[in-house]
């Protein structure tokens, strides 16, 4: 089959991205403008204290030696120890402190503009030029004209304003639903709870006591971040799956199943629907990989100590280590999400990888 | 009446399947209603093909869509067109699923004086609106199809008429085409009536296989399934004439060339054993050896299954070649219908000399003539002849007296057209006031002609 071919040609493809990508990781970290020597050292240091830090890092060898170390460490998942943020504790153990915050809020604001998105674009695209099609594309429009931070302002602001039942109808959003304290702040990620233990130098989950109560609060406290952050995805999912379905209910296709005798439901859900998603397959996976990396204002509006937030003090703050393996990082994510999207594209559509020969 | 009407339709040419009946199909938009086809008249008979012809814009393709029932919106049919299918296997079968809609017009007639009908306040018809002298003539099946029947108490939703026999057991009857709608509809789509649209390319599902894209239609109205929907989509590609059916009905669209798909769309077609089926240009498309192939083809599934075909085109070459008899379109009327040899032979309507004339190769040397301007937008009823301003034997009546279709003199009987040139045998002023005379009580019959 052709099209499992393309797809494993394309992920093979993804080997030398990843080398790129590192490579130029430990150029940017090395030769960039940033000194870890001295973000360690402060102010008052000797020459001698920083010959010596330089000689703990391993600095001081040959670039080639460093770098073949830095791919290696890369590769075996092996970062290393914080320099400035956190020194002494590893990178690991950080990113699975921070990471699962941005991951639980990057899933939520992907999981919306899907099923709010998406539907609302399709109902859109089959009633064309209705008043739910003037609704939804408008209300579209303006979402997507809202930049981040303001509607995270507004929608704190406005959910503020409801404590102690003073929201119409006597809406309360800290007592709706499962109570909670704050607007803002991480939310707790231990309704899994989780137990676990270690195959190797990877810890692997060995047991669960699920909370329902601790998963409602998790959701209750991500939704209003993940909104602010899916609106934009969200009014350009709608968008281009109105015009998707749009083109694709008046295709020459369609037409034909029509006049075959097929019923309505048929039509839209066999002949319409799978056509439609292919062109709907790289926003979603474009939205994703933006939402991943792209959370930092998000997370410092709602106070998530996230991904986002790590990163952007590792790289101000010059600590090579974290900042390097959080980039890798994303960079697997992203290269992830291409295969993703790759194997979408091969399943709904079968001319993918097909050349004419 | 009714059994009368029957009788009257036993002759030697074979009955026609389909009859349509002053079809008329609007659309409405906010700034005017255009009426794409207005007031069709022509049958199609197994086992012949009816041609119809004309230029882009004359309502070919809106006069197909309307038997098929896949006019959308803002356009519909309108109220006094009658597109009948006159099939007694299918009479008896949508009887039998869709008992609530079937009308014994026998009974319905009993005790009715269609004098009476006339009479009734709700008619606003005439007897020679019906074509009759007197009003005794006219069955209540007339007052139906001009649709009357819901303010009669005849039909209030009802889409299959009988018109011999009983509910229980139809010998004849006719099924309403332009009064079905959901699960009758599709079961008449397709299933009885097929079509083949323009563009091979862009009318099969990229994302389904072929054999995927015919089963669908096998399982929908035959009720086969897996491998026996399988097995048969195969033999229909065989039929088709595409080879090495058995490995081609797993591949894709794209797998297949112009002419194939094709192939594979008309094998979809046939998919249900369709009784009509109505082919929109279905070689534009195709570049012209392949276009032989698929005529060619056509012609033999004809043969073979006793197929009534109505075919589109606006090439005047593949019309003398496919059809028996052709209808020539301009701006949603019916110009000229006849055989296809004396239409070719001895064209009568200016607007198919025209035609003829524009095919290269046909006149002695010299430069190619063709029609000057445009087909116009029919948005308001005919008062005039829409062909007069571009028509070059336009004399002043044209512009004031609409034409309708009158017999001209030949040796076919049935060779018709709509212009006030005609009959020929008669001097000029009385032709024109003749023309006047009938379209004026055509247009008496109502319905929703504005």
């Amino acid at each position: 089959m052709s099209r499992w071919r393309y797809f494993f040609k394309r992920l093979v493809l993804m080997v030398p991205v990843l080398f790129l990508v590192m490579t130029l990781i430990f150029v940017a970290l090395r030769m960039g403008p940033l000194d870890p020597v001295a973000a360690i050292l402060g102010p008052e240091g000797t020459g001698g204290d920083a010959q010596a830090i330089r000689e703990s890092l391993g600095l001081d060898q040959p670039l080639w030696q460093q770098y073949v170390e830095f791919i290696i460490g890369l590769l075996t998942f092996n970062f290393g120890q914080s320099w400035v943020i956190q020194p002494g504790r590893t990178v690991t153990e950080l990113v699975g402190i921070y990471g699962p915050r941005t991951l639980w809020l990057g899933f939520w604001s992907i999981l919306l503009p899907l099923f709010v998105g998406i539907p609302l674009g399709f109902y859109a695209g089959l009633n064309p030029n209705s008043w739910g099609d003037y609704v939804a594309s408008f209300g579209g429009i303006v979402w997507l004209a809202m930049p981040n931070f303001w509607l995270a302002i507004m929608l704190l602001a406005v959910l503020r304003q409801t404590a102690g039942g003073a929201g119409p109808l006597g809406f309360d959003w800290y007592t709706f639903g499962p109570n909670v304290e704050s607007l803002i702040g991480t939310p707790p990620l231990d309704f899994l709870g989780t137990t676990w233990g270690s195959l190797g130098p990877l810890p692997i989950p060995t047991g669960f006591d699920p909370d329902l109560g601790e998963l409602l609060v998790a959701i209750k406290v991500i939704l209003p971040p993940a909104l602010v952050l899916g609106s934009a995805s969200m009014a350009a999912e709608l968008r281009i799956g109105r015009t998707a379905f749009l083109e694709t209910i008046n295709s020459n296709y369609v037409e034909t199943a029509r006049a075959k005798g097929l019923s309505g439901r048929v039509i839209v859900w066999k002949h319409v629907f799978r056509n439609a998603l292919i062109p709907l397959v790289p926003i979603i996976t474009n939205e994703a990989i933006l939402l991943i990396g792209g959370s930092v204002i998000v997370e410092t509006i709602f106070g998530i100590n996230g991904l986002g937030a790590l990163f952007f003090n590792a790289a101000v703050q010059a600590d090579l280590p974290l900042a390097g393996a959080l980039i890798f990082i994303f960079t697997i994510i992203t290269i992830g999400l291409n295969i993703v999207q790759d194997l979408l594209y091969t399943i709904l559509d079968p001319r993918v990888g097909y050349d004419q020969q | 009446m009714a059994v009368e009407q029957t009788a009257e339709r036993t002759g030697t040419r074979e009955e026609p399947i389909v009859t349509v009946r002053n079809l008329q199909t609007a659309f409405f938009t906010d700034k005017e209603v255009i009426r794409a086809v207005d007031g069709v008249n022509f049958e199609i008979v197994p086992g012949e093909t009816v041609g119809i012809v004309g230029e882009s814009g004359s309502g070919k393709s809106v006069t197909a869509r309307s038997i098929m029932g896949l006019v959308d919106s803002p356009g519909r049919i309108l109220e006094g067109s009658s597109v009948r299918f006159h099939h007694t296997d299918t009479v008896r079968e949508f009887a039998d699923r869709f008992p609530g809609r079937t009308v014994d017009l026998a009974a319905v007639a009993e005790g009715r004086d269609p004098e009476a009908l006339f009479a009734h306040d709700a008619v606003g018809a005439t007897p020679s609106a019906f074509g009759y002298d007197d009003a005794s003539e006219a069955s209540v099946a007339d007052f139906v199809a001009a649709g009357y029947g819901e303010a009669l108490g005849i039909d209030p939703e009802d889409c299959v008429f009988i018109t011999e026999g009983t509910v229980d057991d139809p010998l004849d009857g006719f099924v309403e085409i332009t009064r079905l709608s959901g699960e009758s509809q599709r079961a008449m789509r397709g299933g009885r009536i097929a079509m083949v649209f323009q563009d091979p390319l862009t009318s099969l599902n990229p994302v389904y296989t072929v054999g995927n894209q015919i089963e669908e239609a096998l399982e929908l109205h035959r009720d086969l399934s897996g491998r026996e929907a399988t097995r048969e989509a195969i033999d229909l590609l065989e039929a088709v004439g595409i080879p090495d059916a058995r490995r081609r009905v797993n591949e894709y669209p794209h797998q297949f060339s112009g002419g194939m798909r094709q192939r594979a769309v008309i094998a979809m077609a046939l998919a249900c054993d369709p009784e009509v089926l109505i082919c929109d240009e279905p070689t534009t498309a195709l570049d012209v050896t392949i276009q032989a192939q698929i005529l060619e083809l056509l012609a033999d599934l004809q043969t073979d299954r006793d197929l009534g075909i109505m075919f589109i085109t606006h090439d005047m070459g593949v019309i003398a070649d496919v059809s028996d008899r052709v209808n020539v379109m301009y701006a949603g009327e019916v110009v000229e219908s006849a055989a296809v040899e004396p239409l070719f032979a001895q064209p009568r309507h200016p607007y198919t000399r025209g035609l003829l004339e524009s095919i290269p190769g046909r006149q002695e040397g010299g430069r190619l003539q063709t029609i000057e301007g445009t087909v116009p937008t029919p948005n308001e009823p005919a008062t005039y002849c829409r062909f007069a301003p571009r028509c070059p034997e336009r004399f002043e009546p044209c512009d004031e007296v609409h034409p309708v279709s009158v017999p001209v003199n030949d040796e076919d009987g049935d060779h018709t057209a709509a212009c006030l040139l005609y009959p020929e045998d008669e001097p000029r002023e009385a032709a024109v006031s003749s023309h006047e005379a009938r379209d004026d009580s055509v247009r008496e019959q109502g319905g929703e002609r504005r």
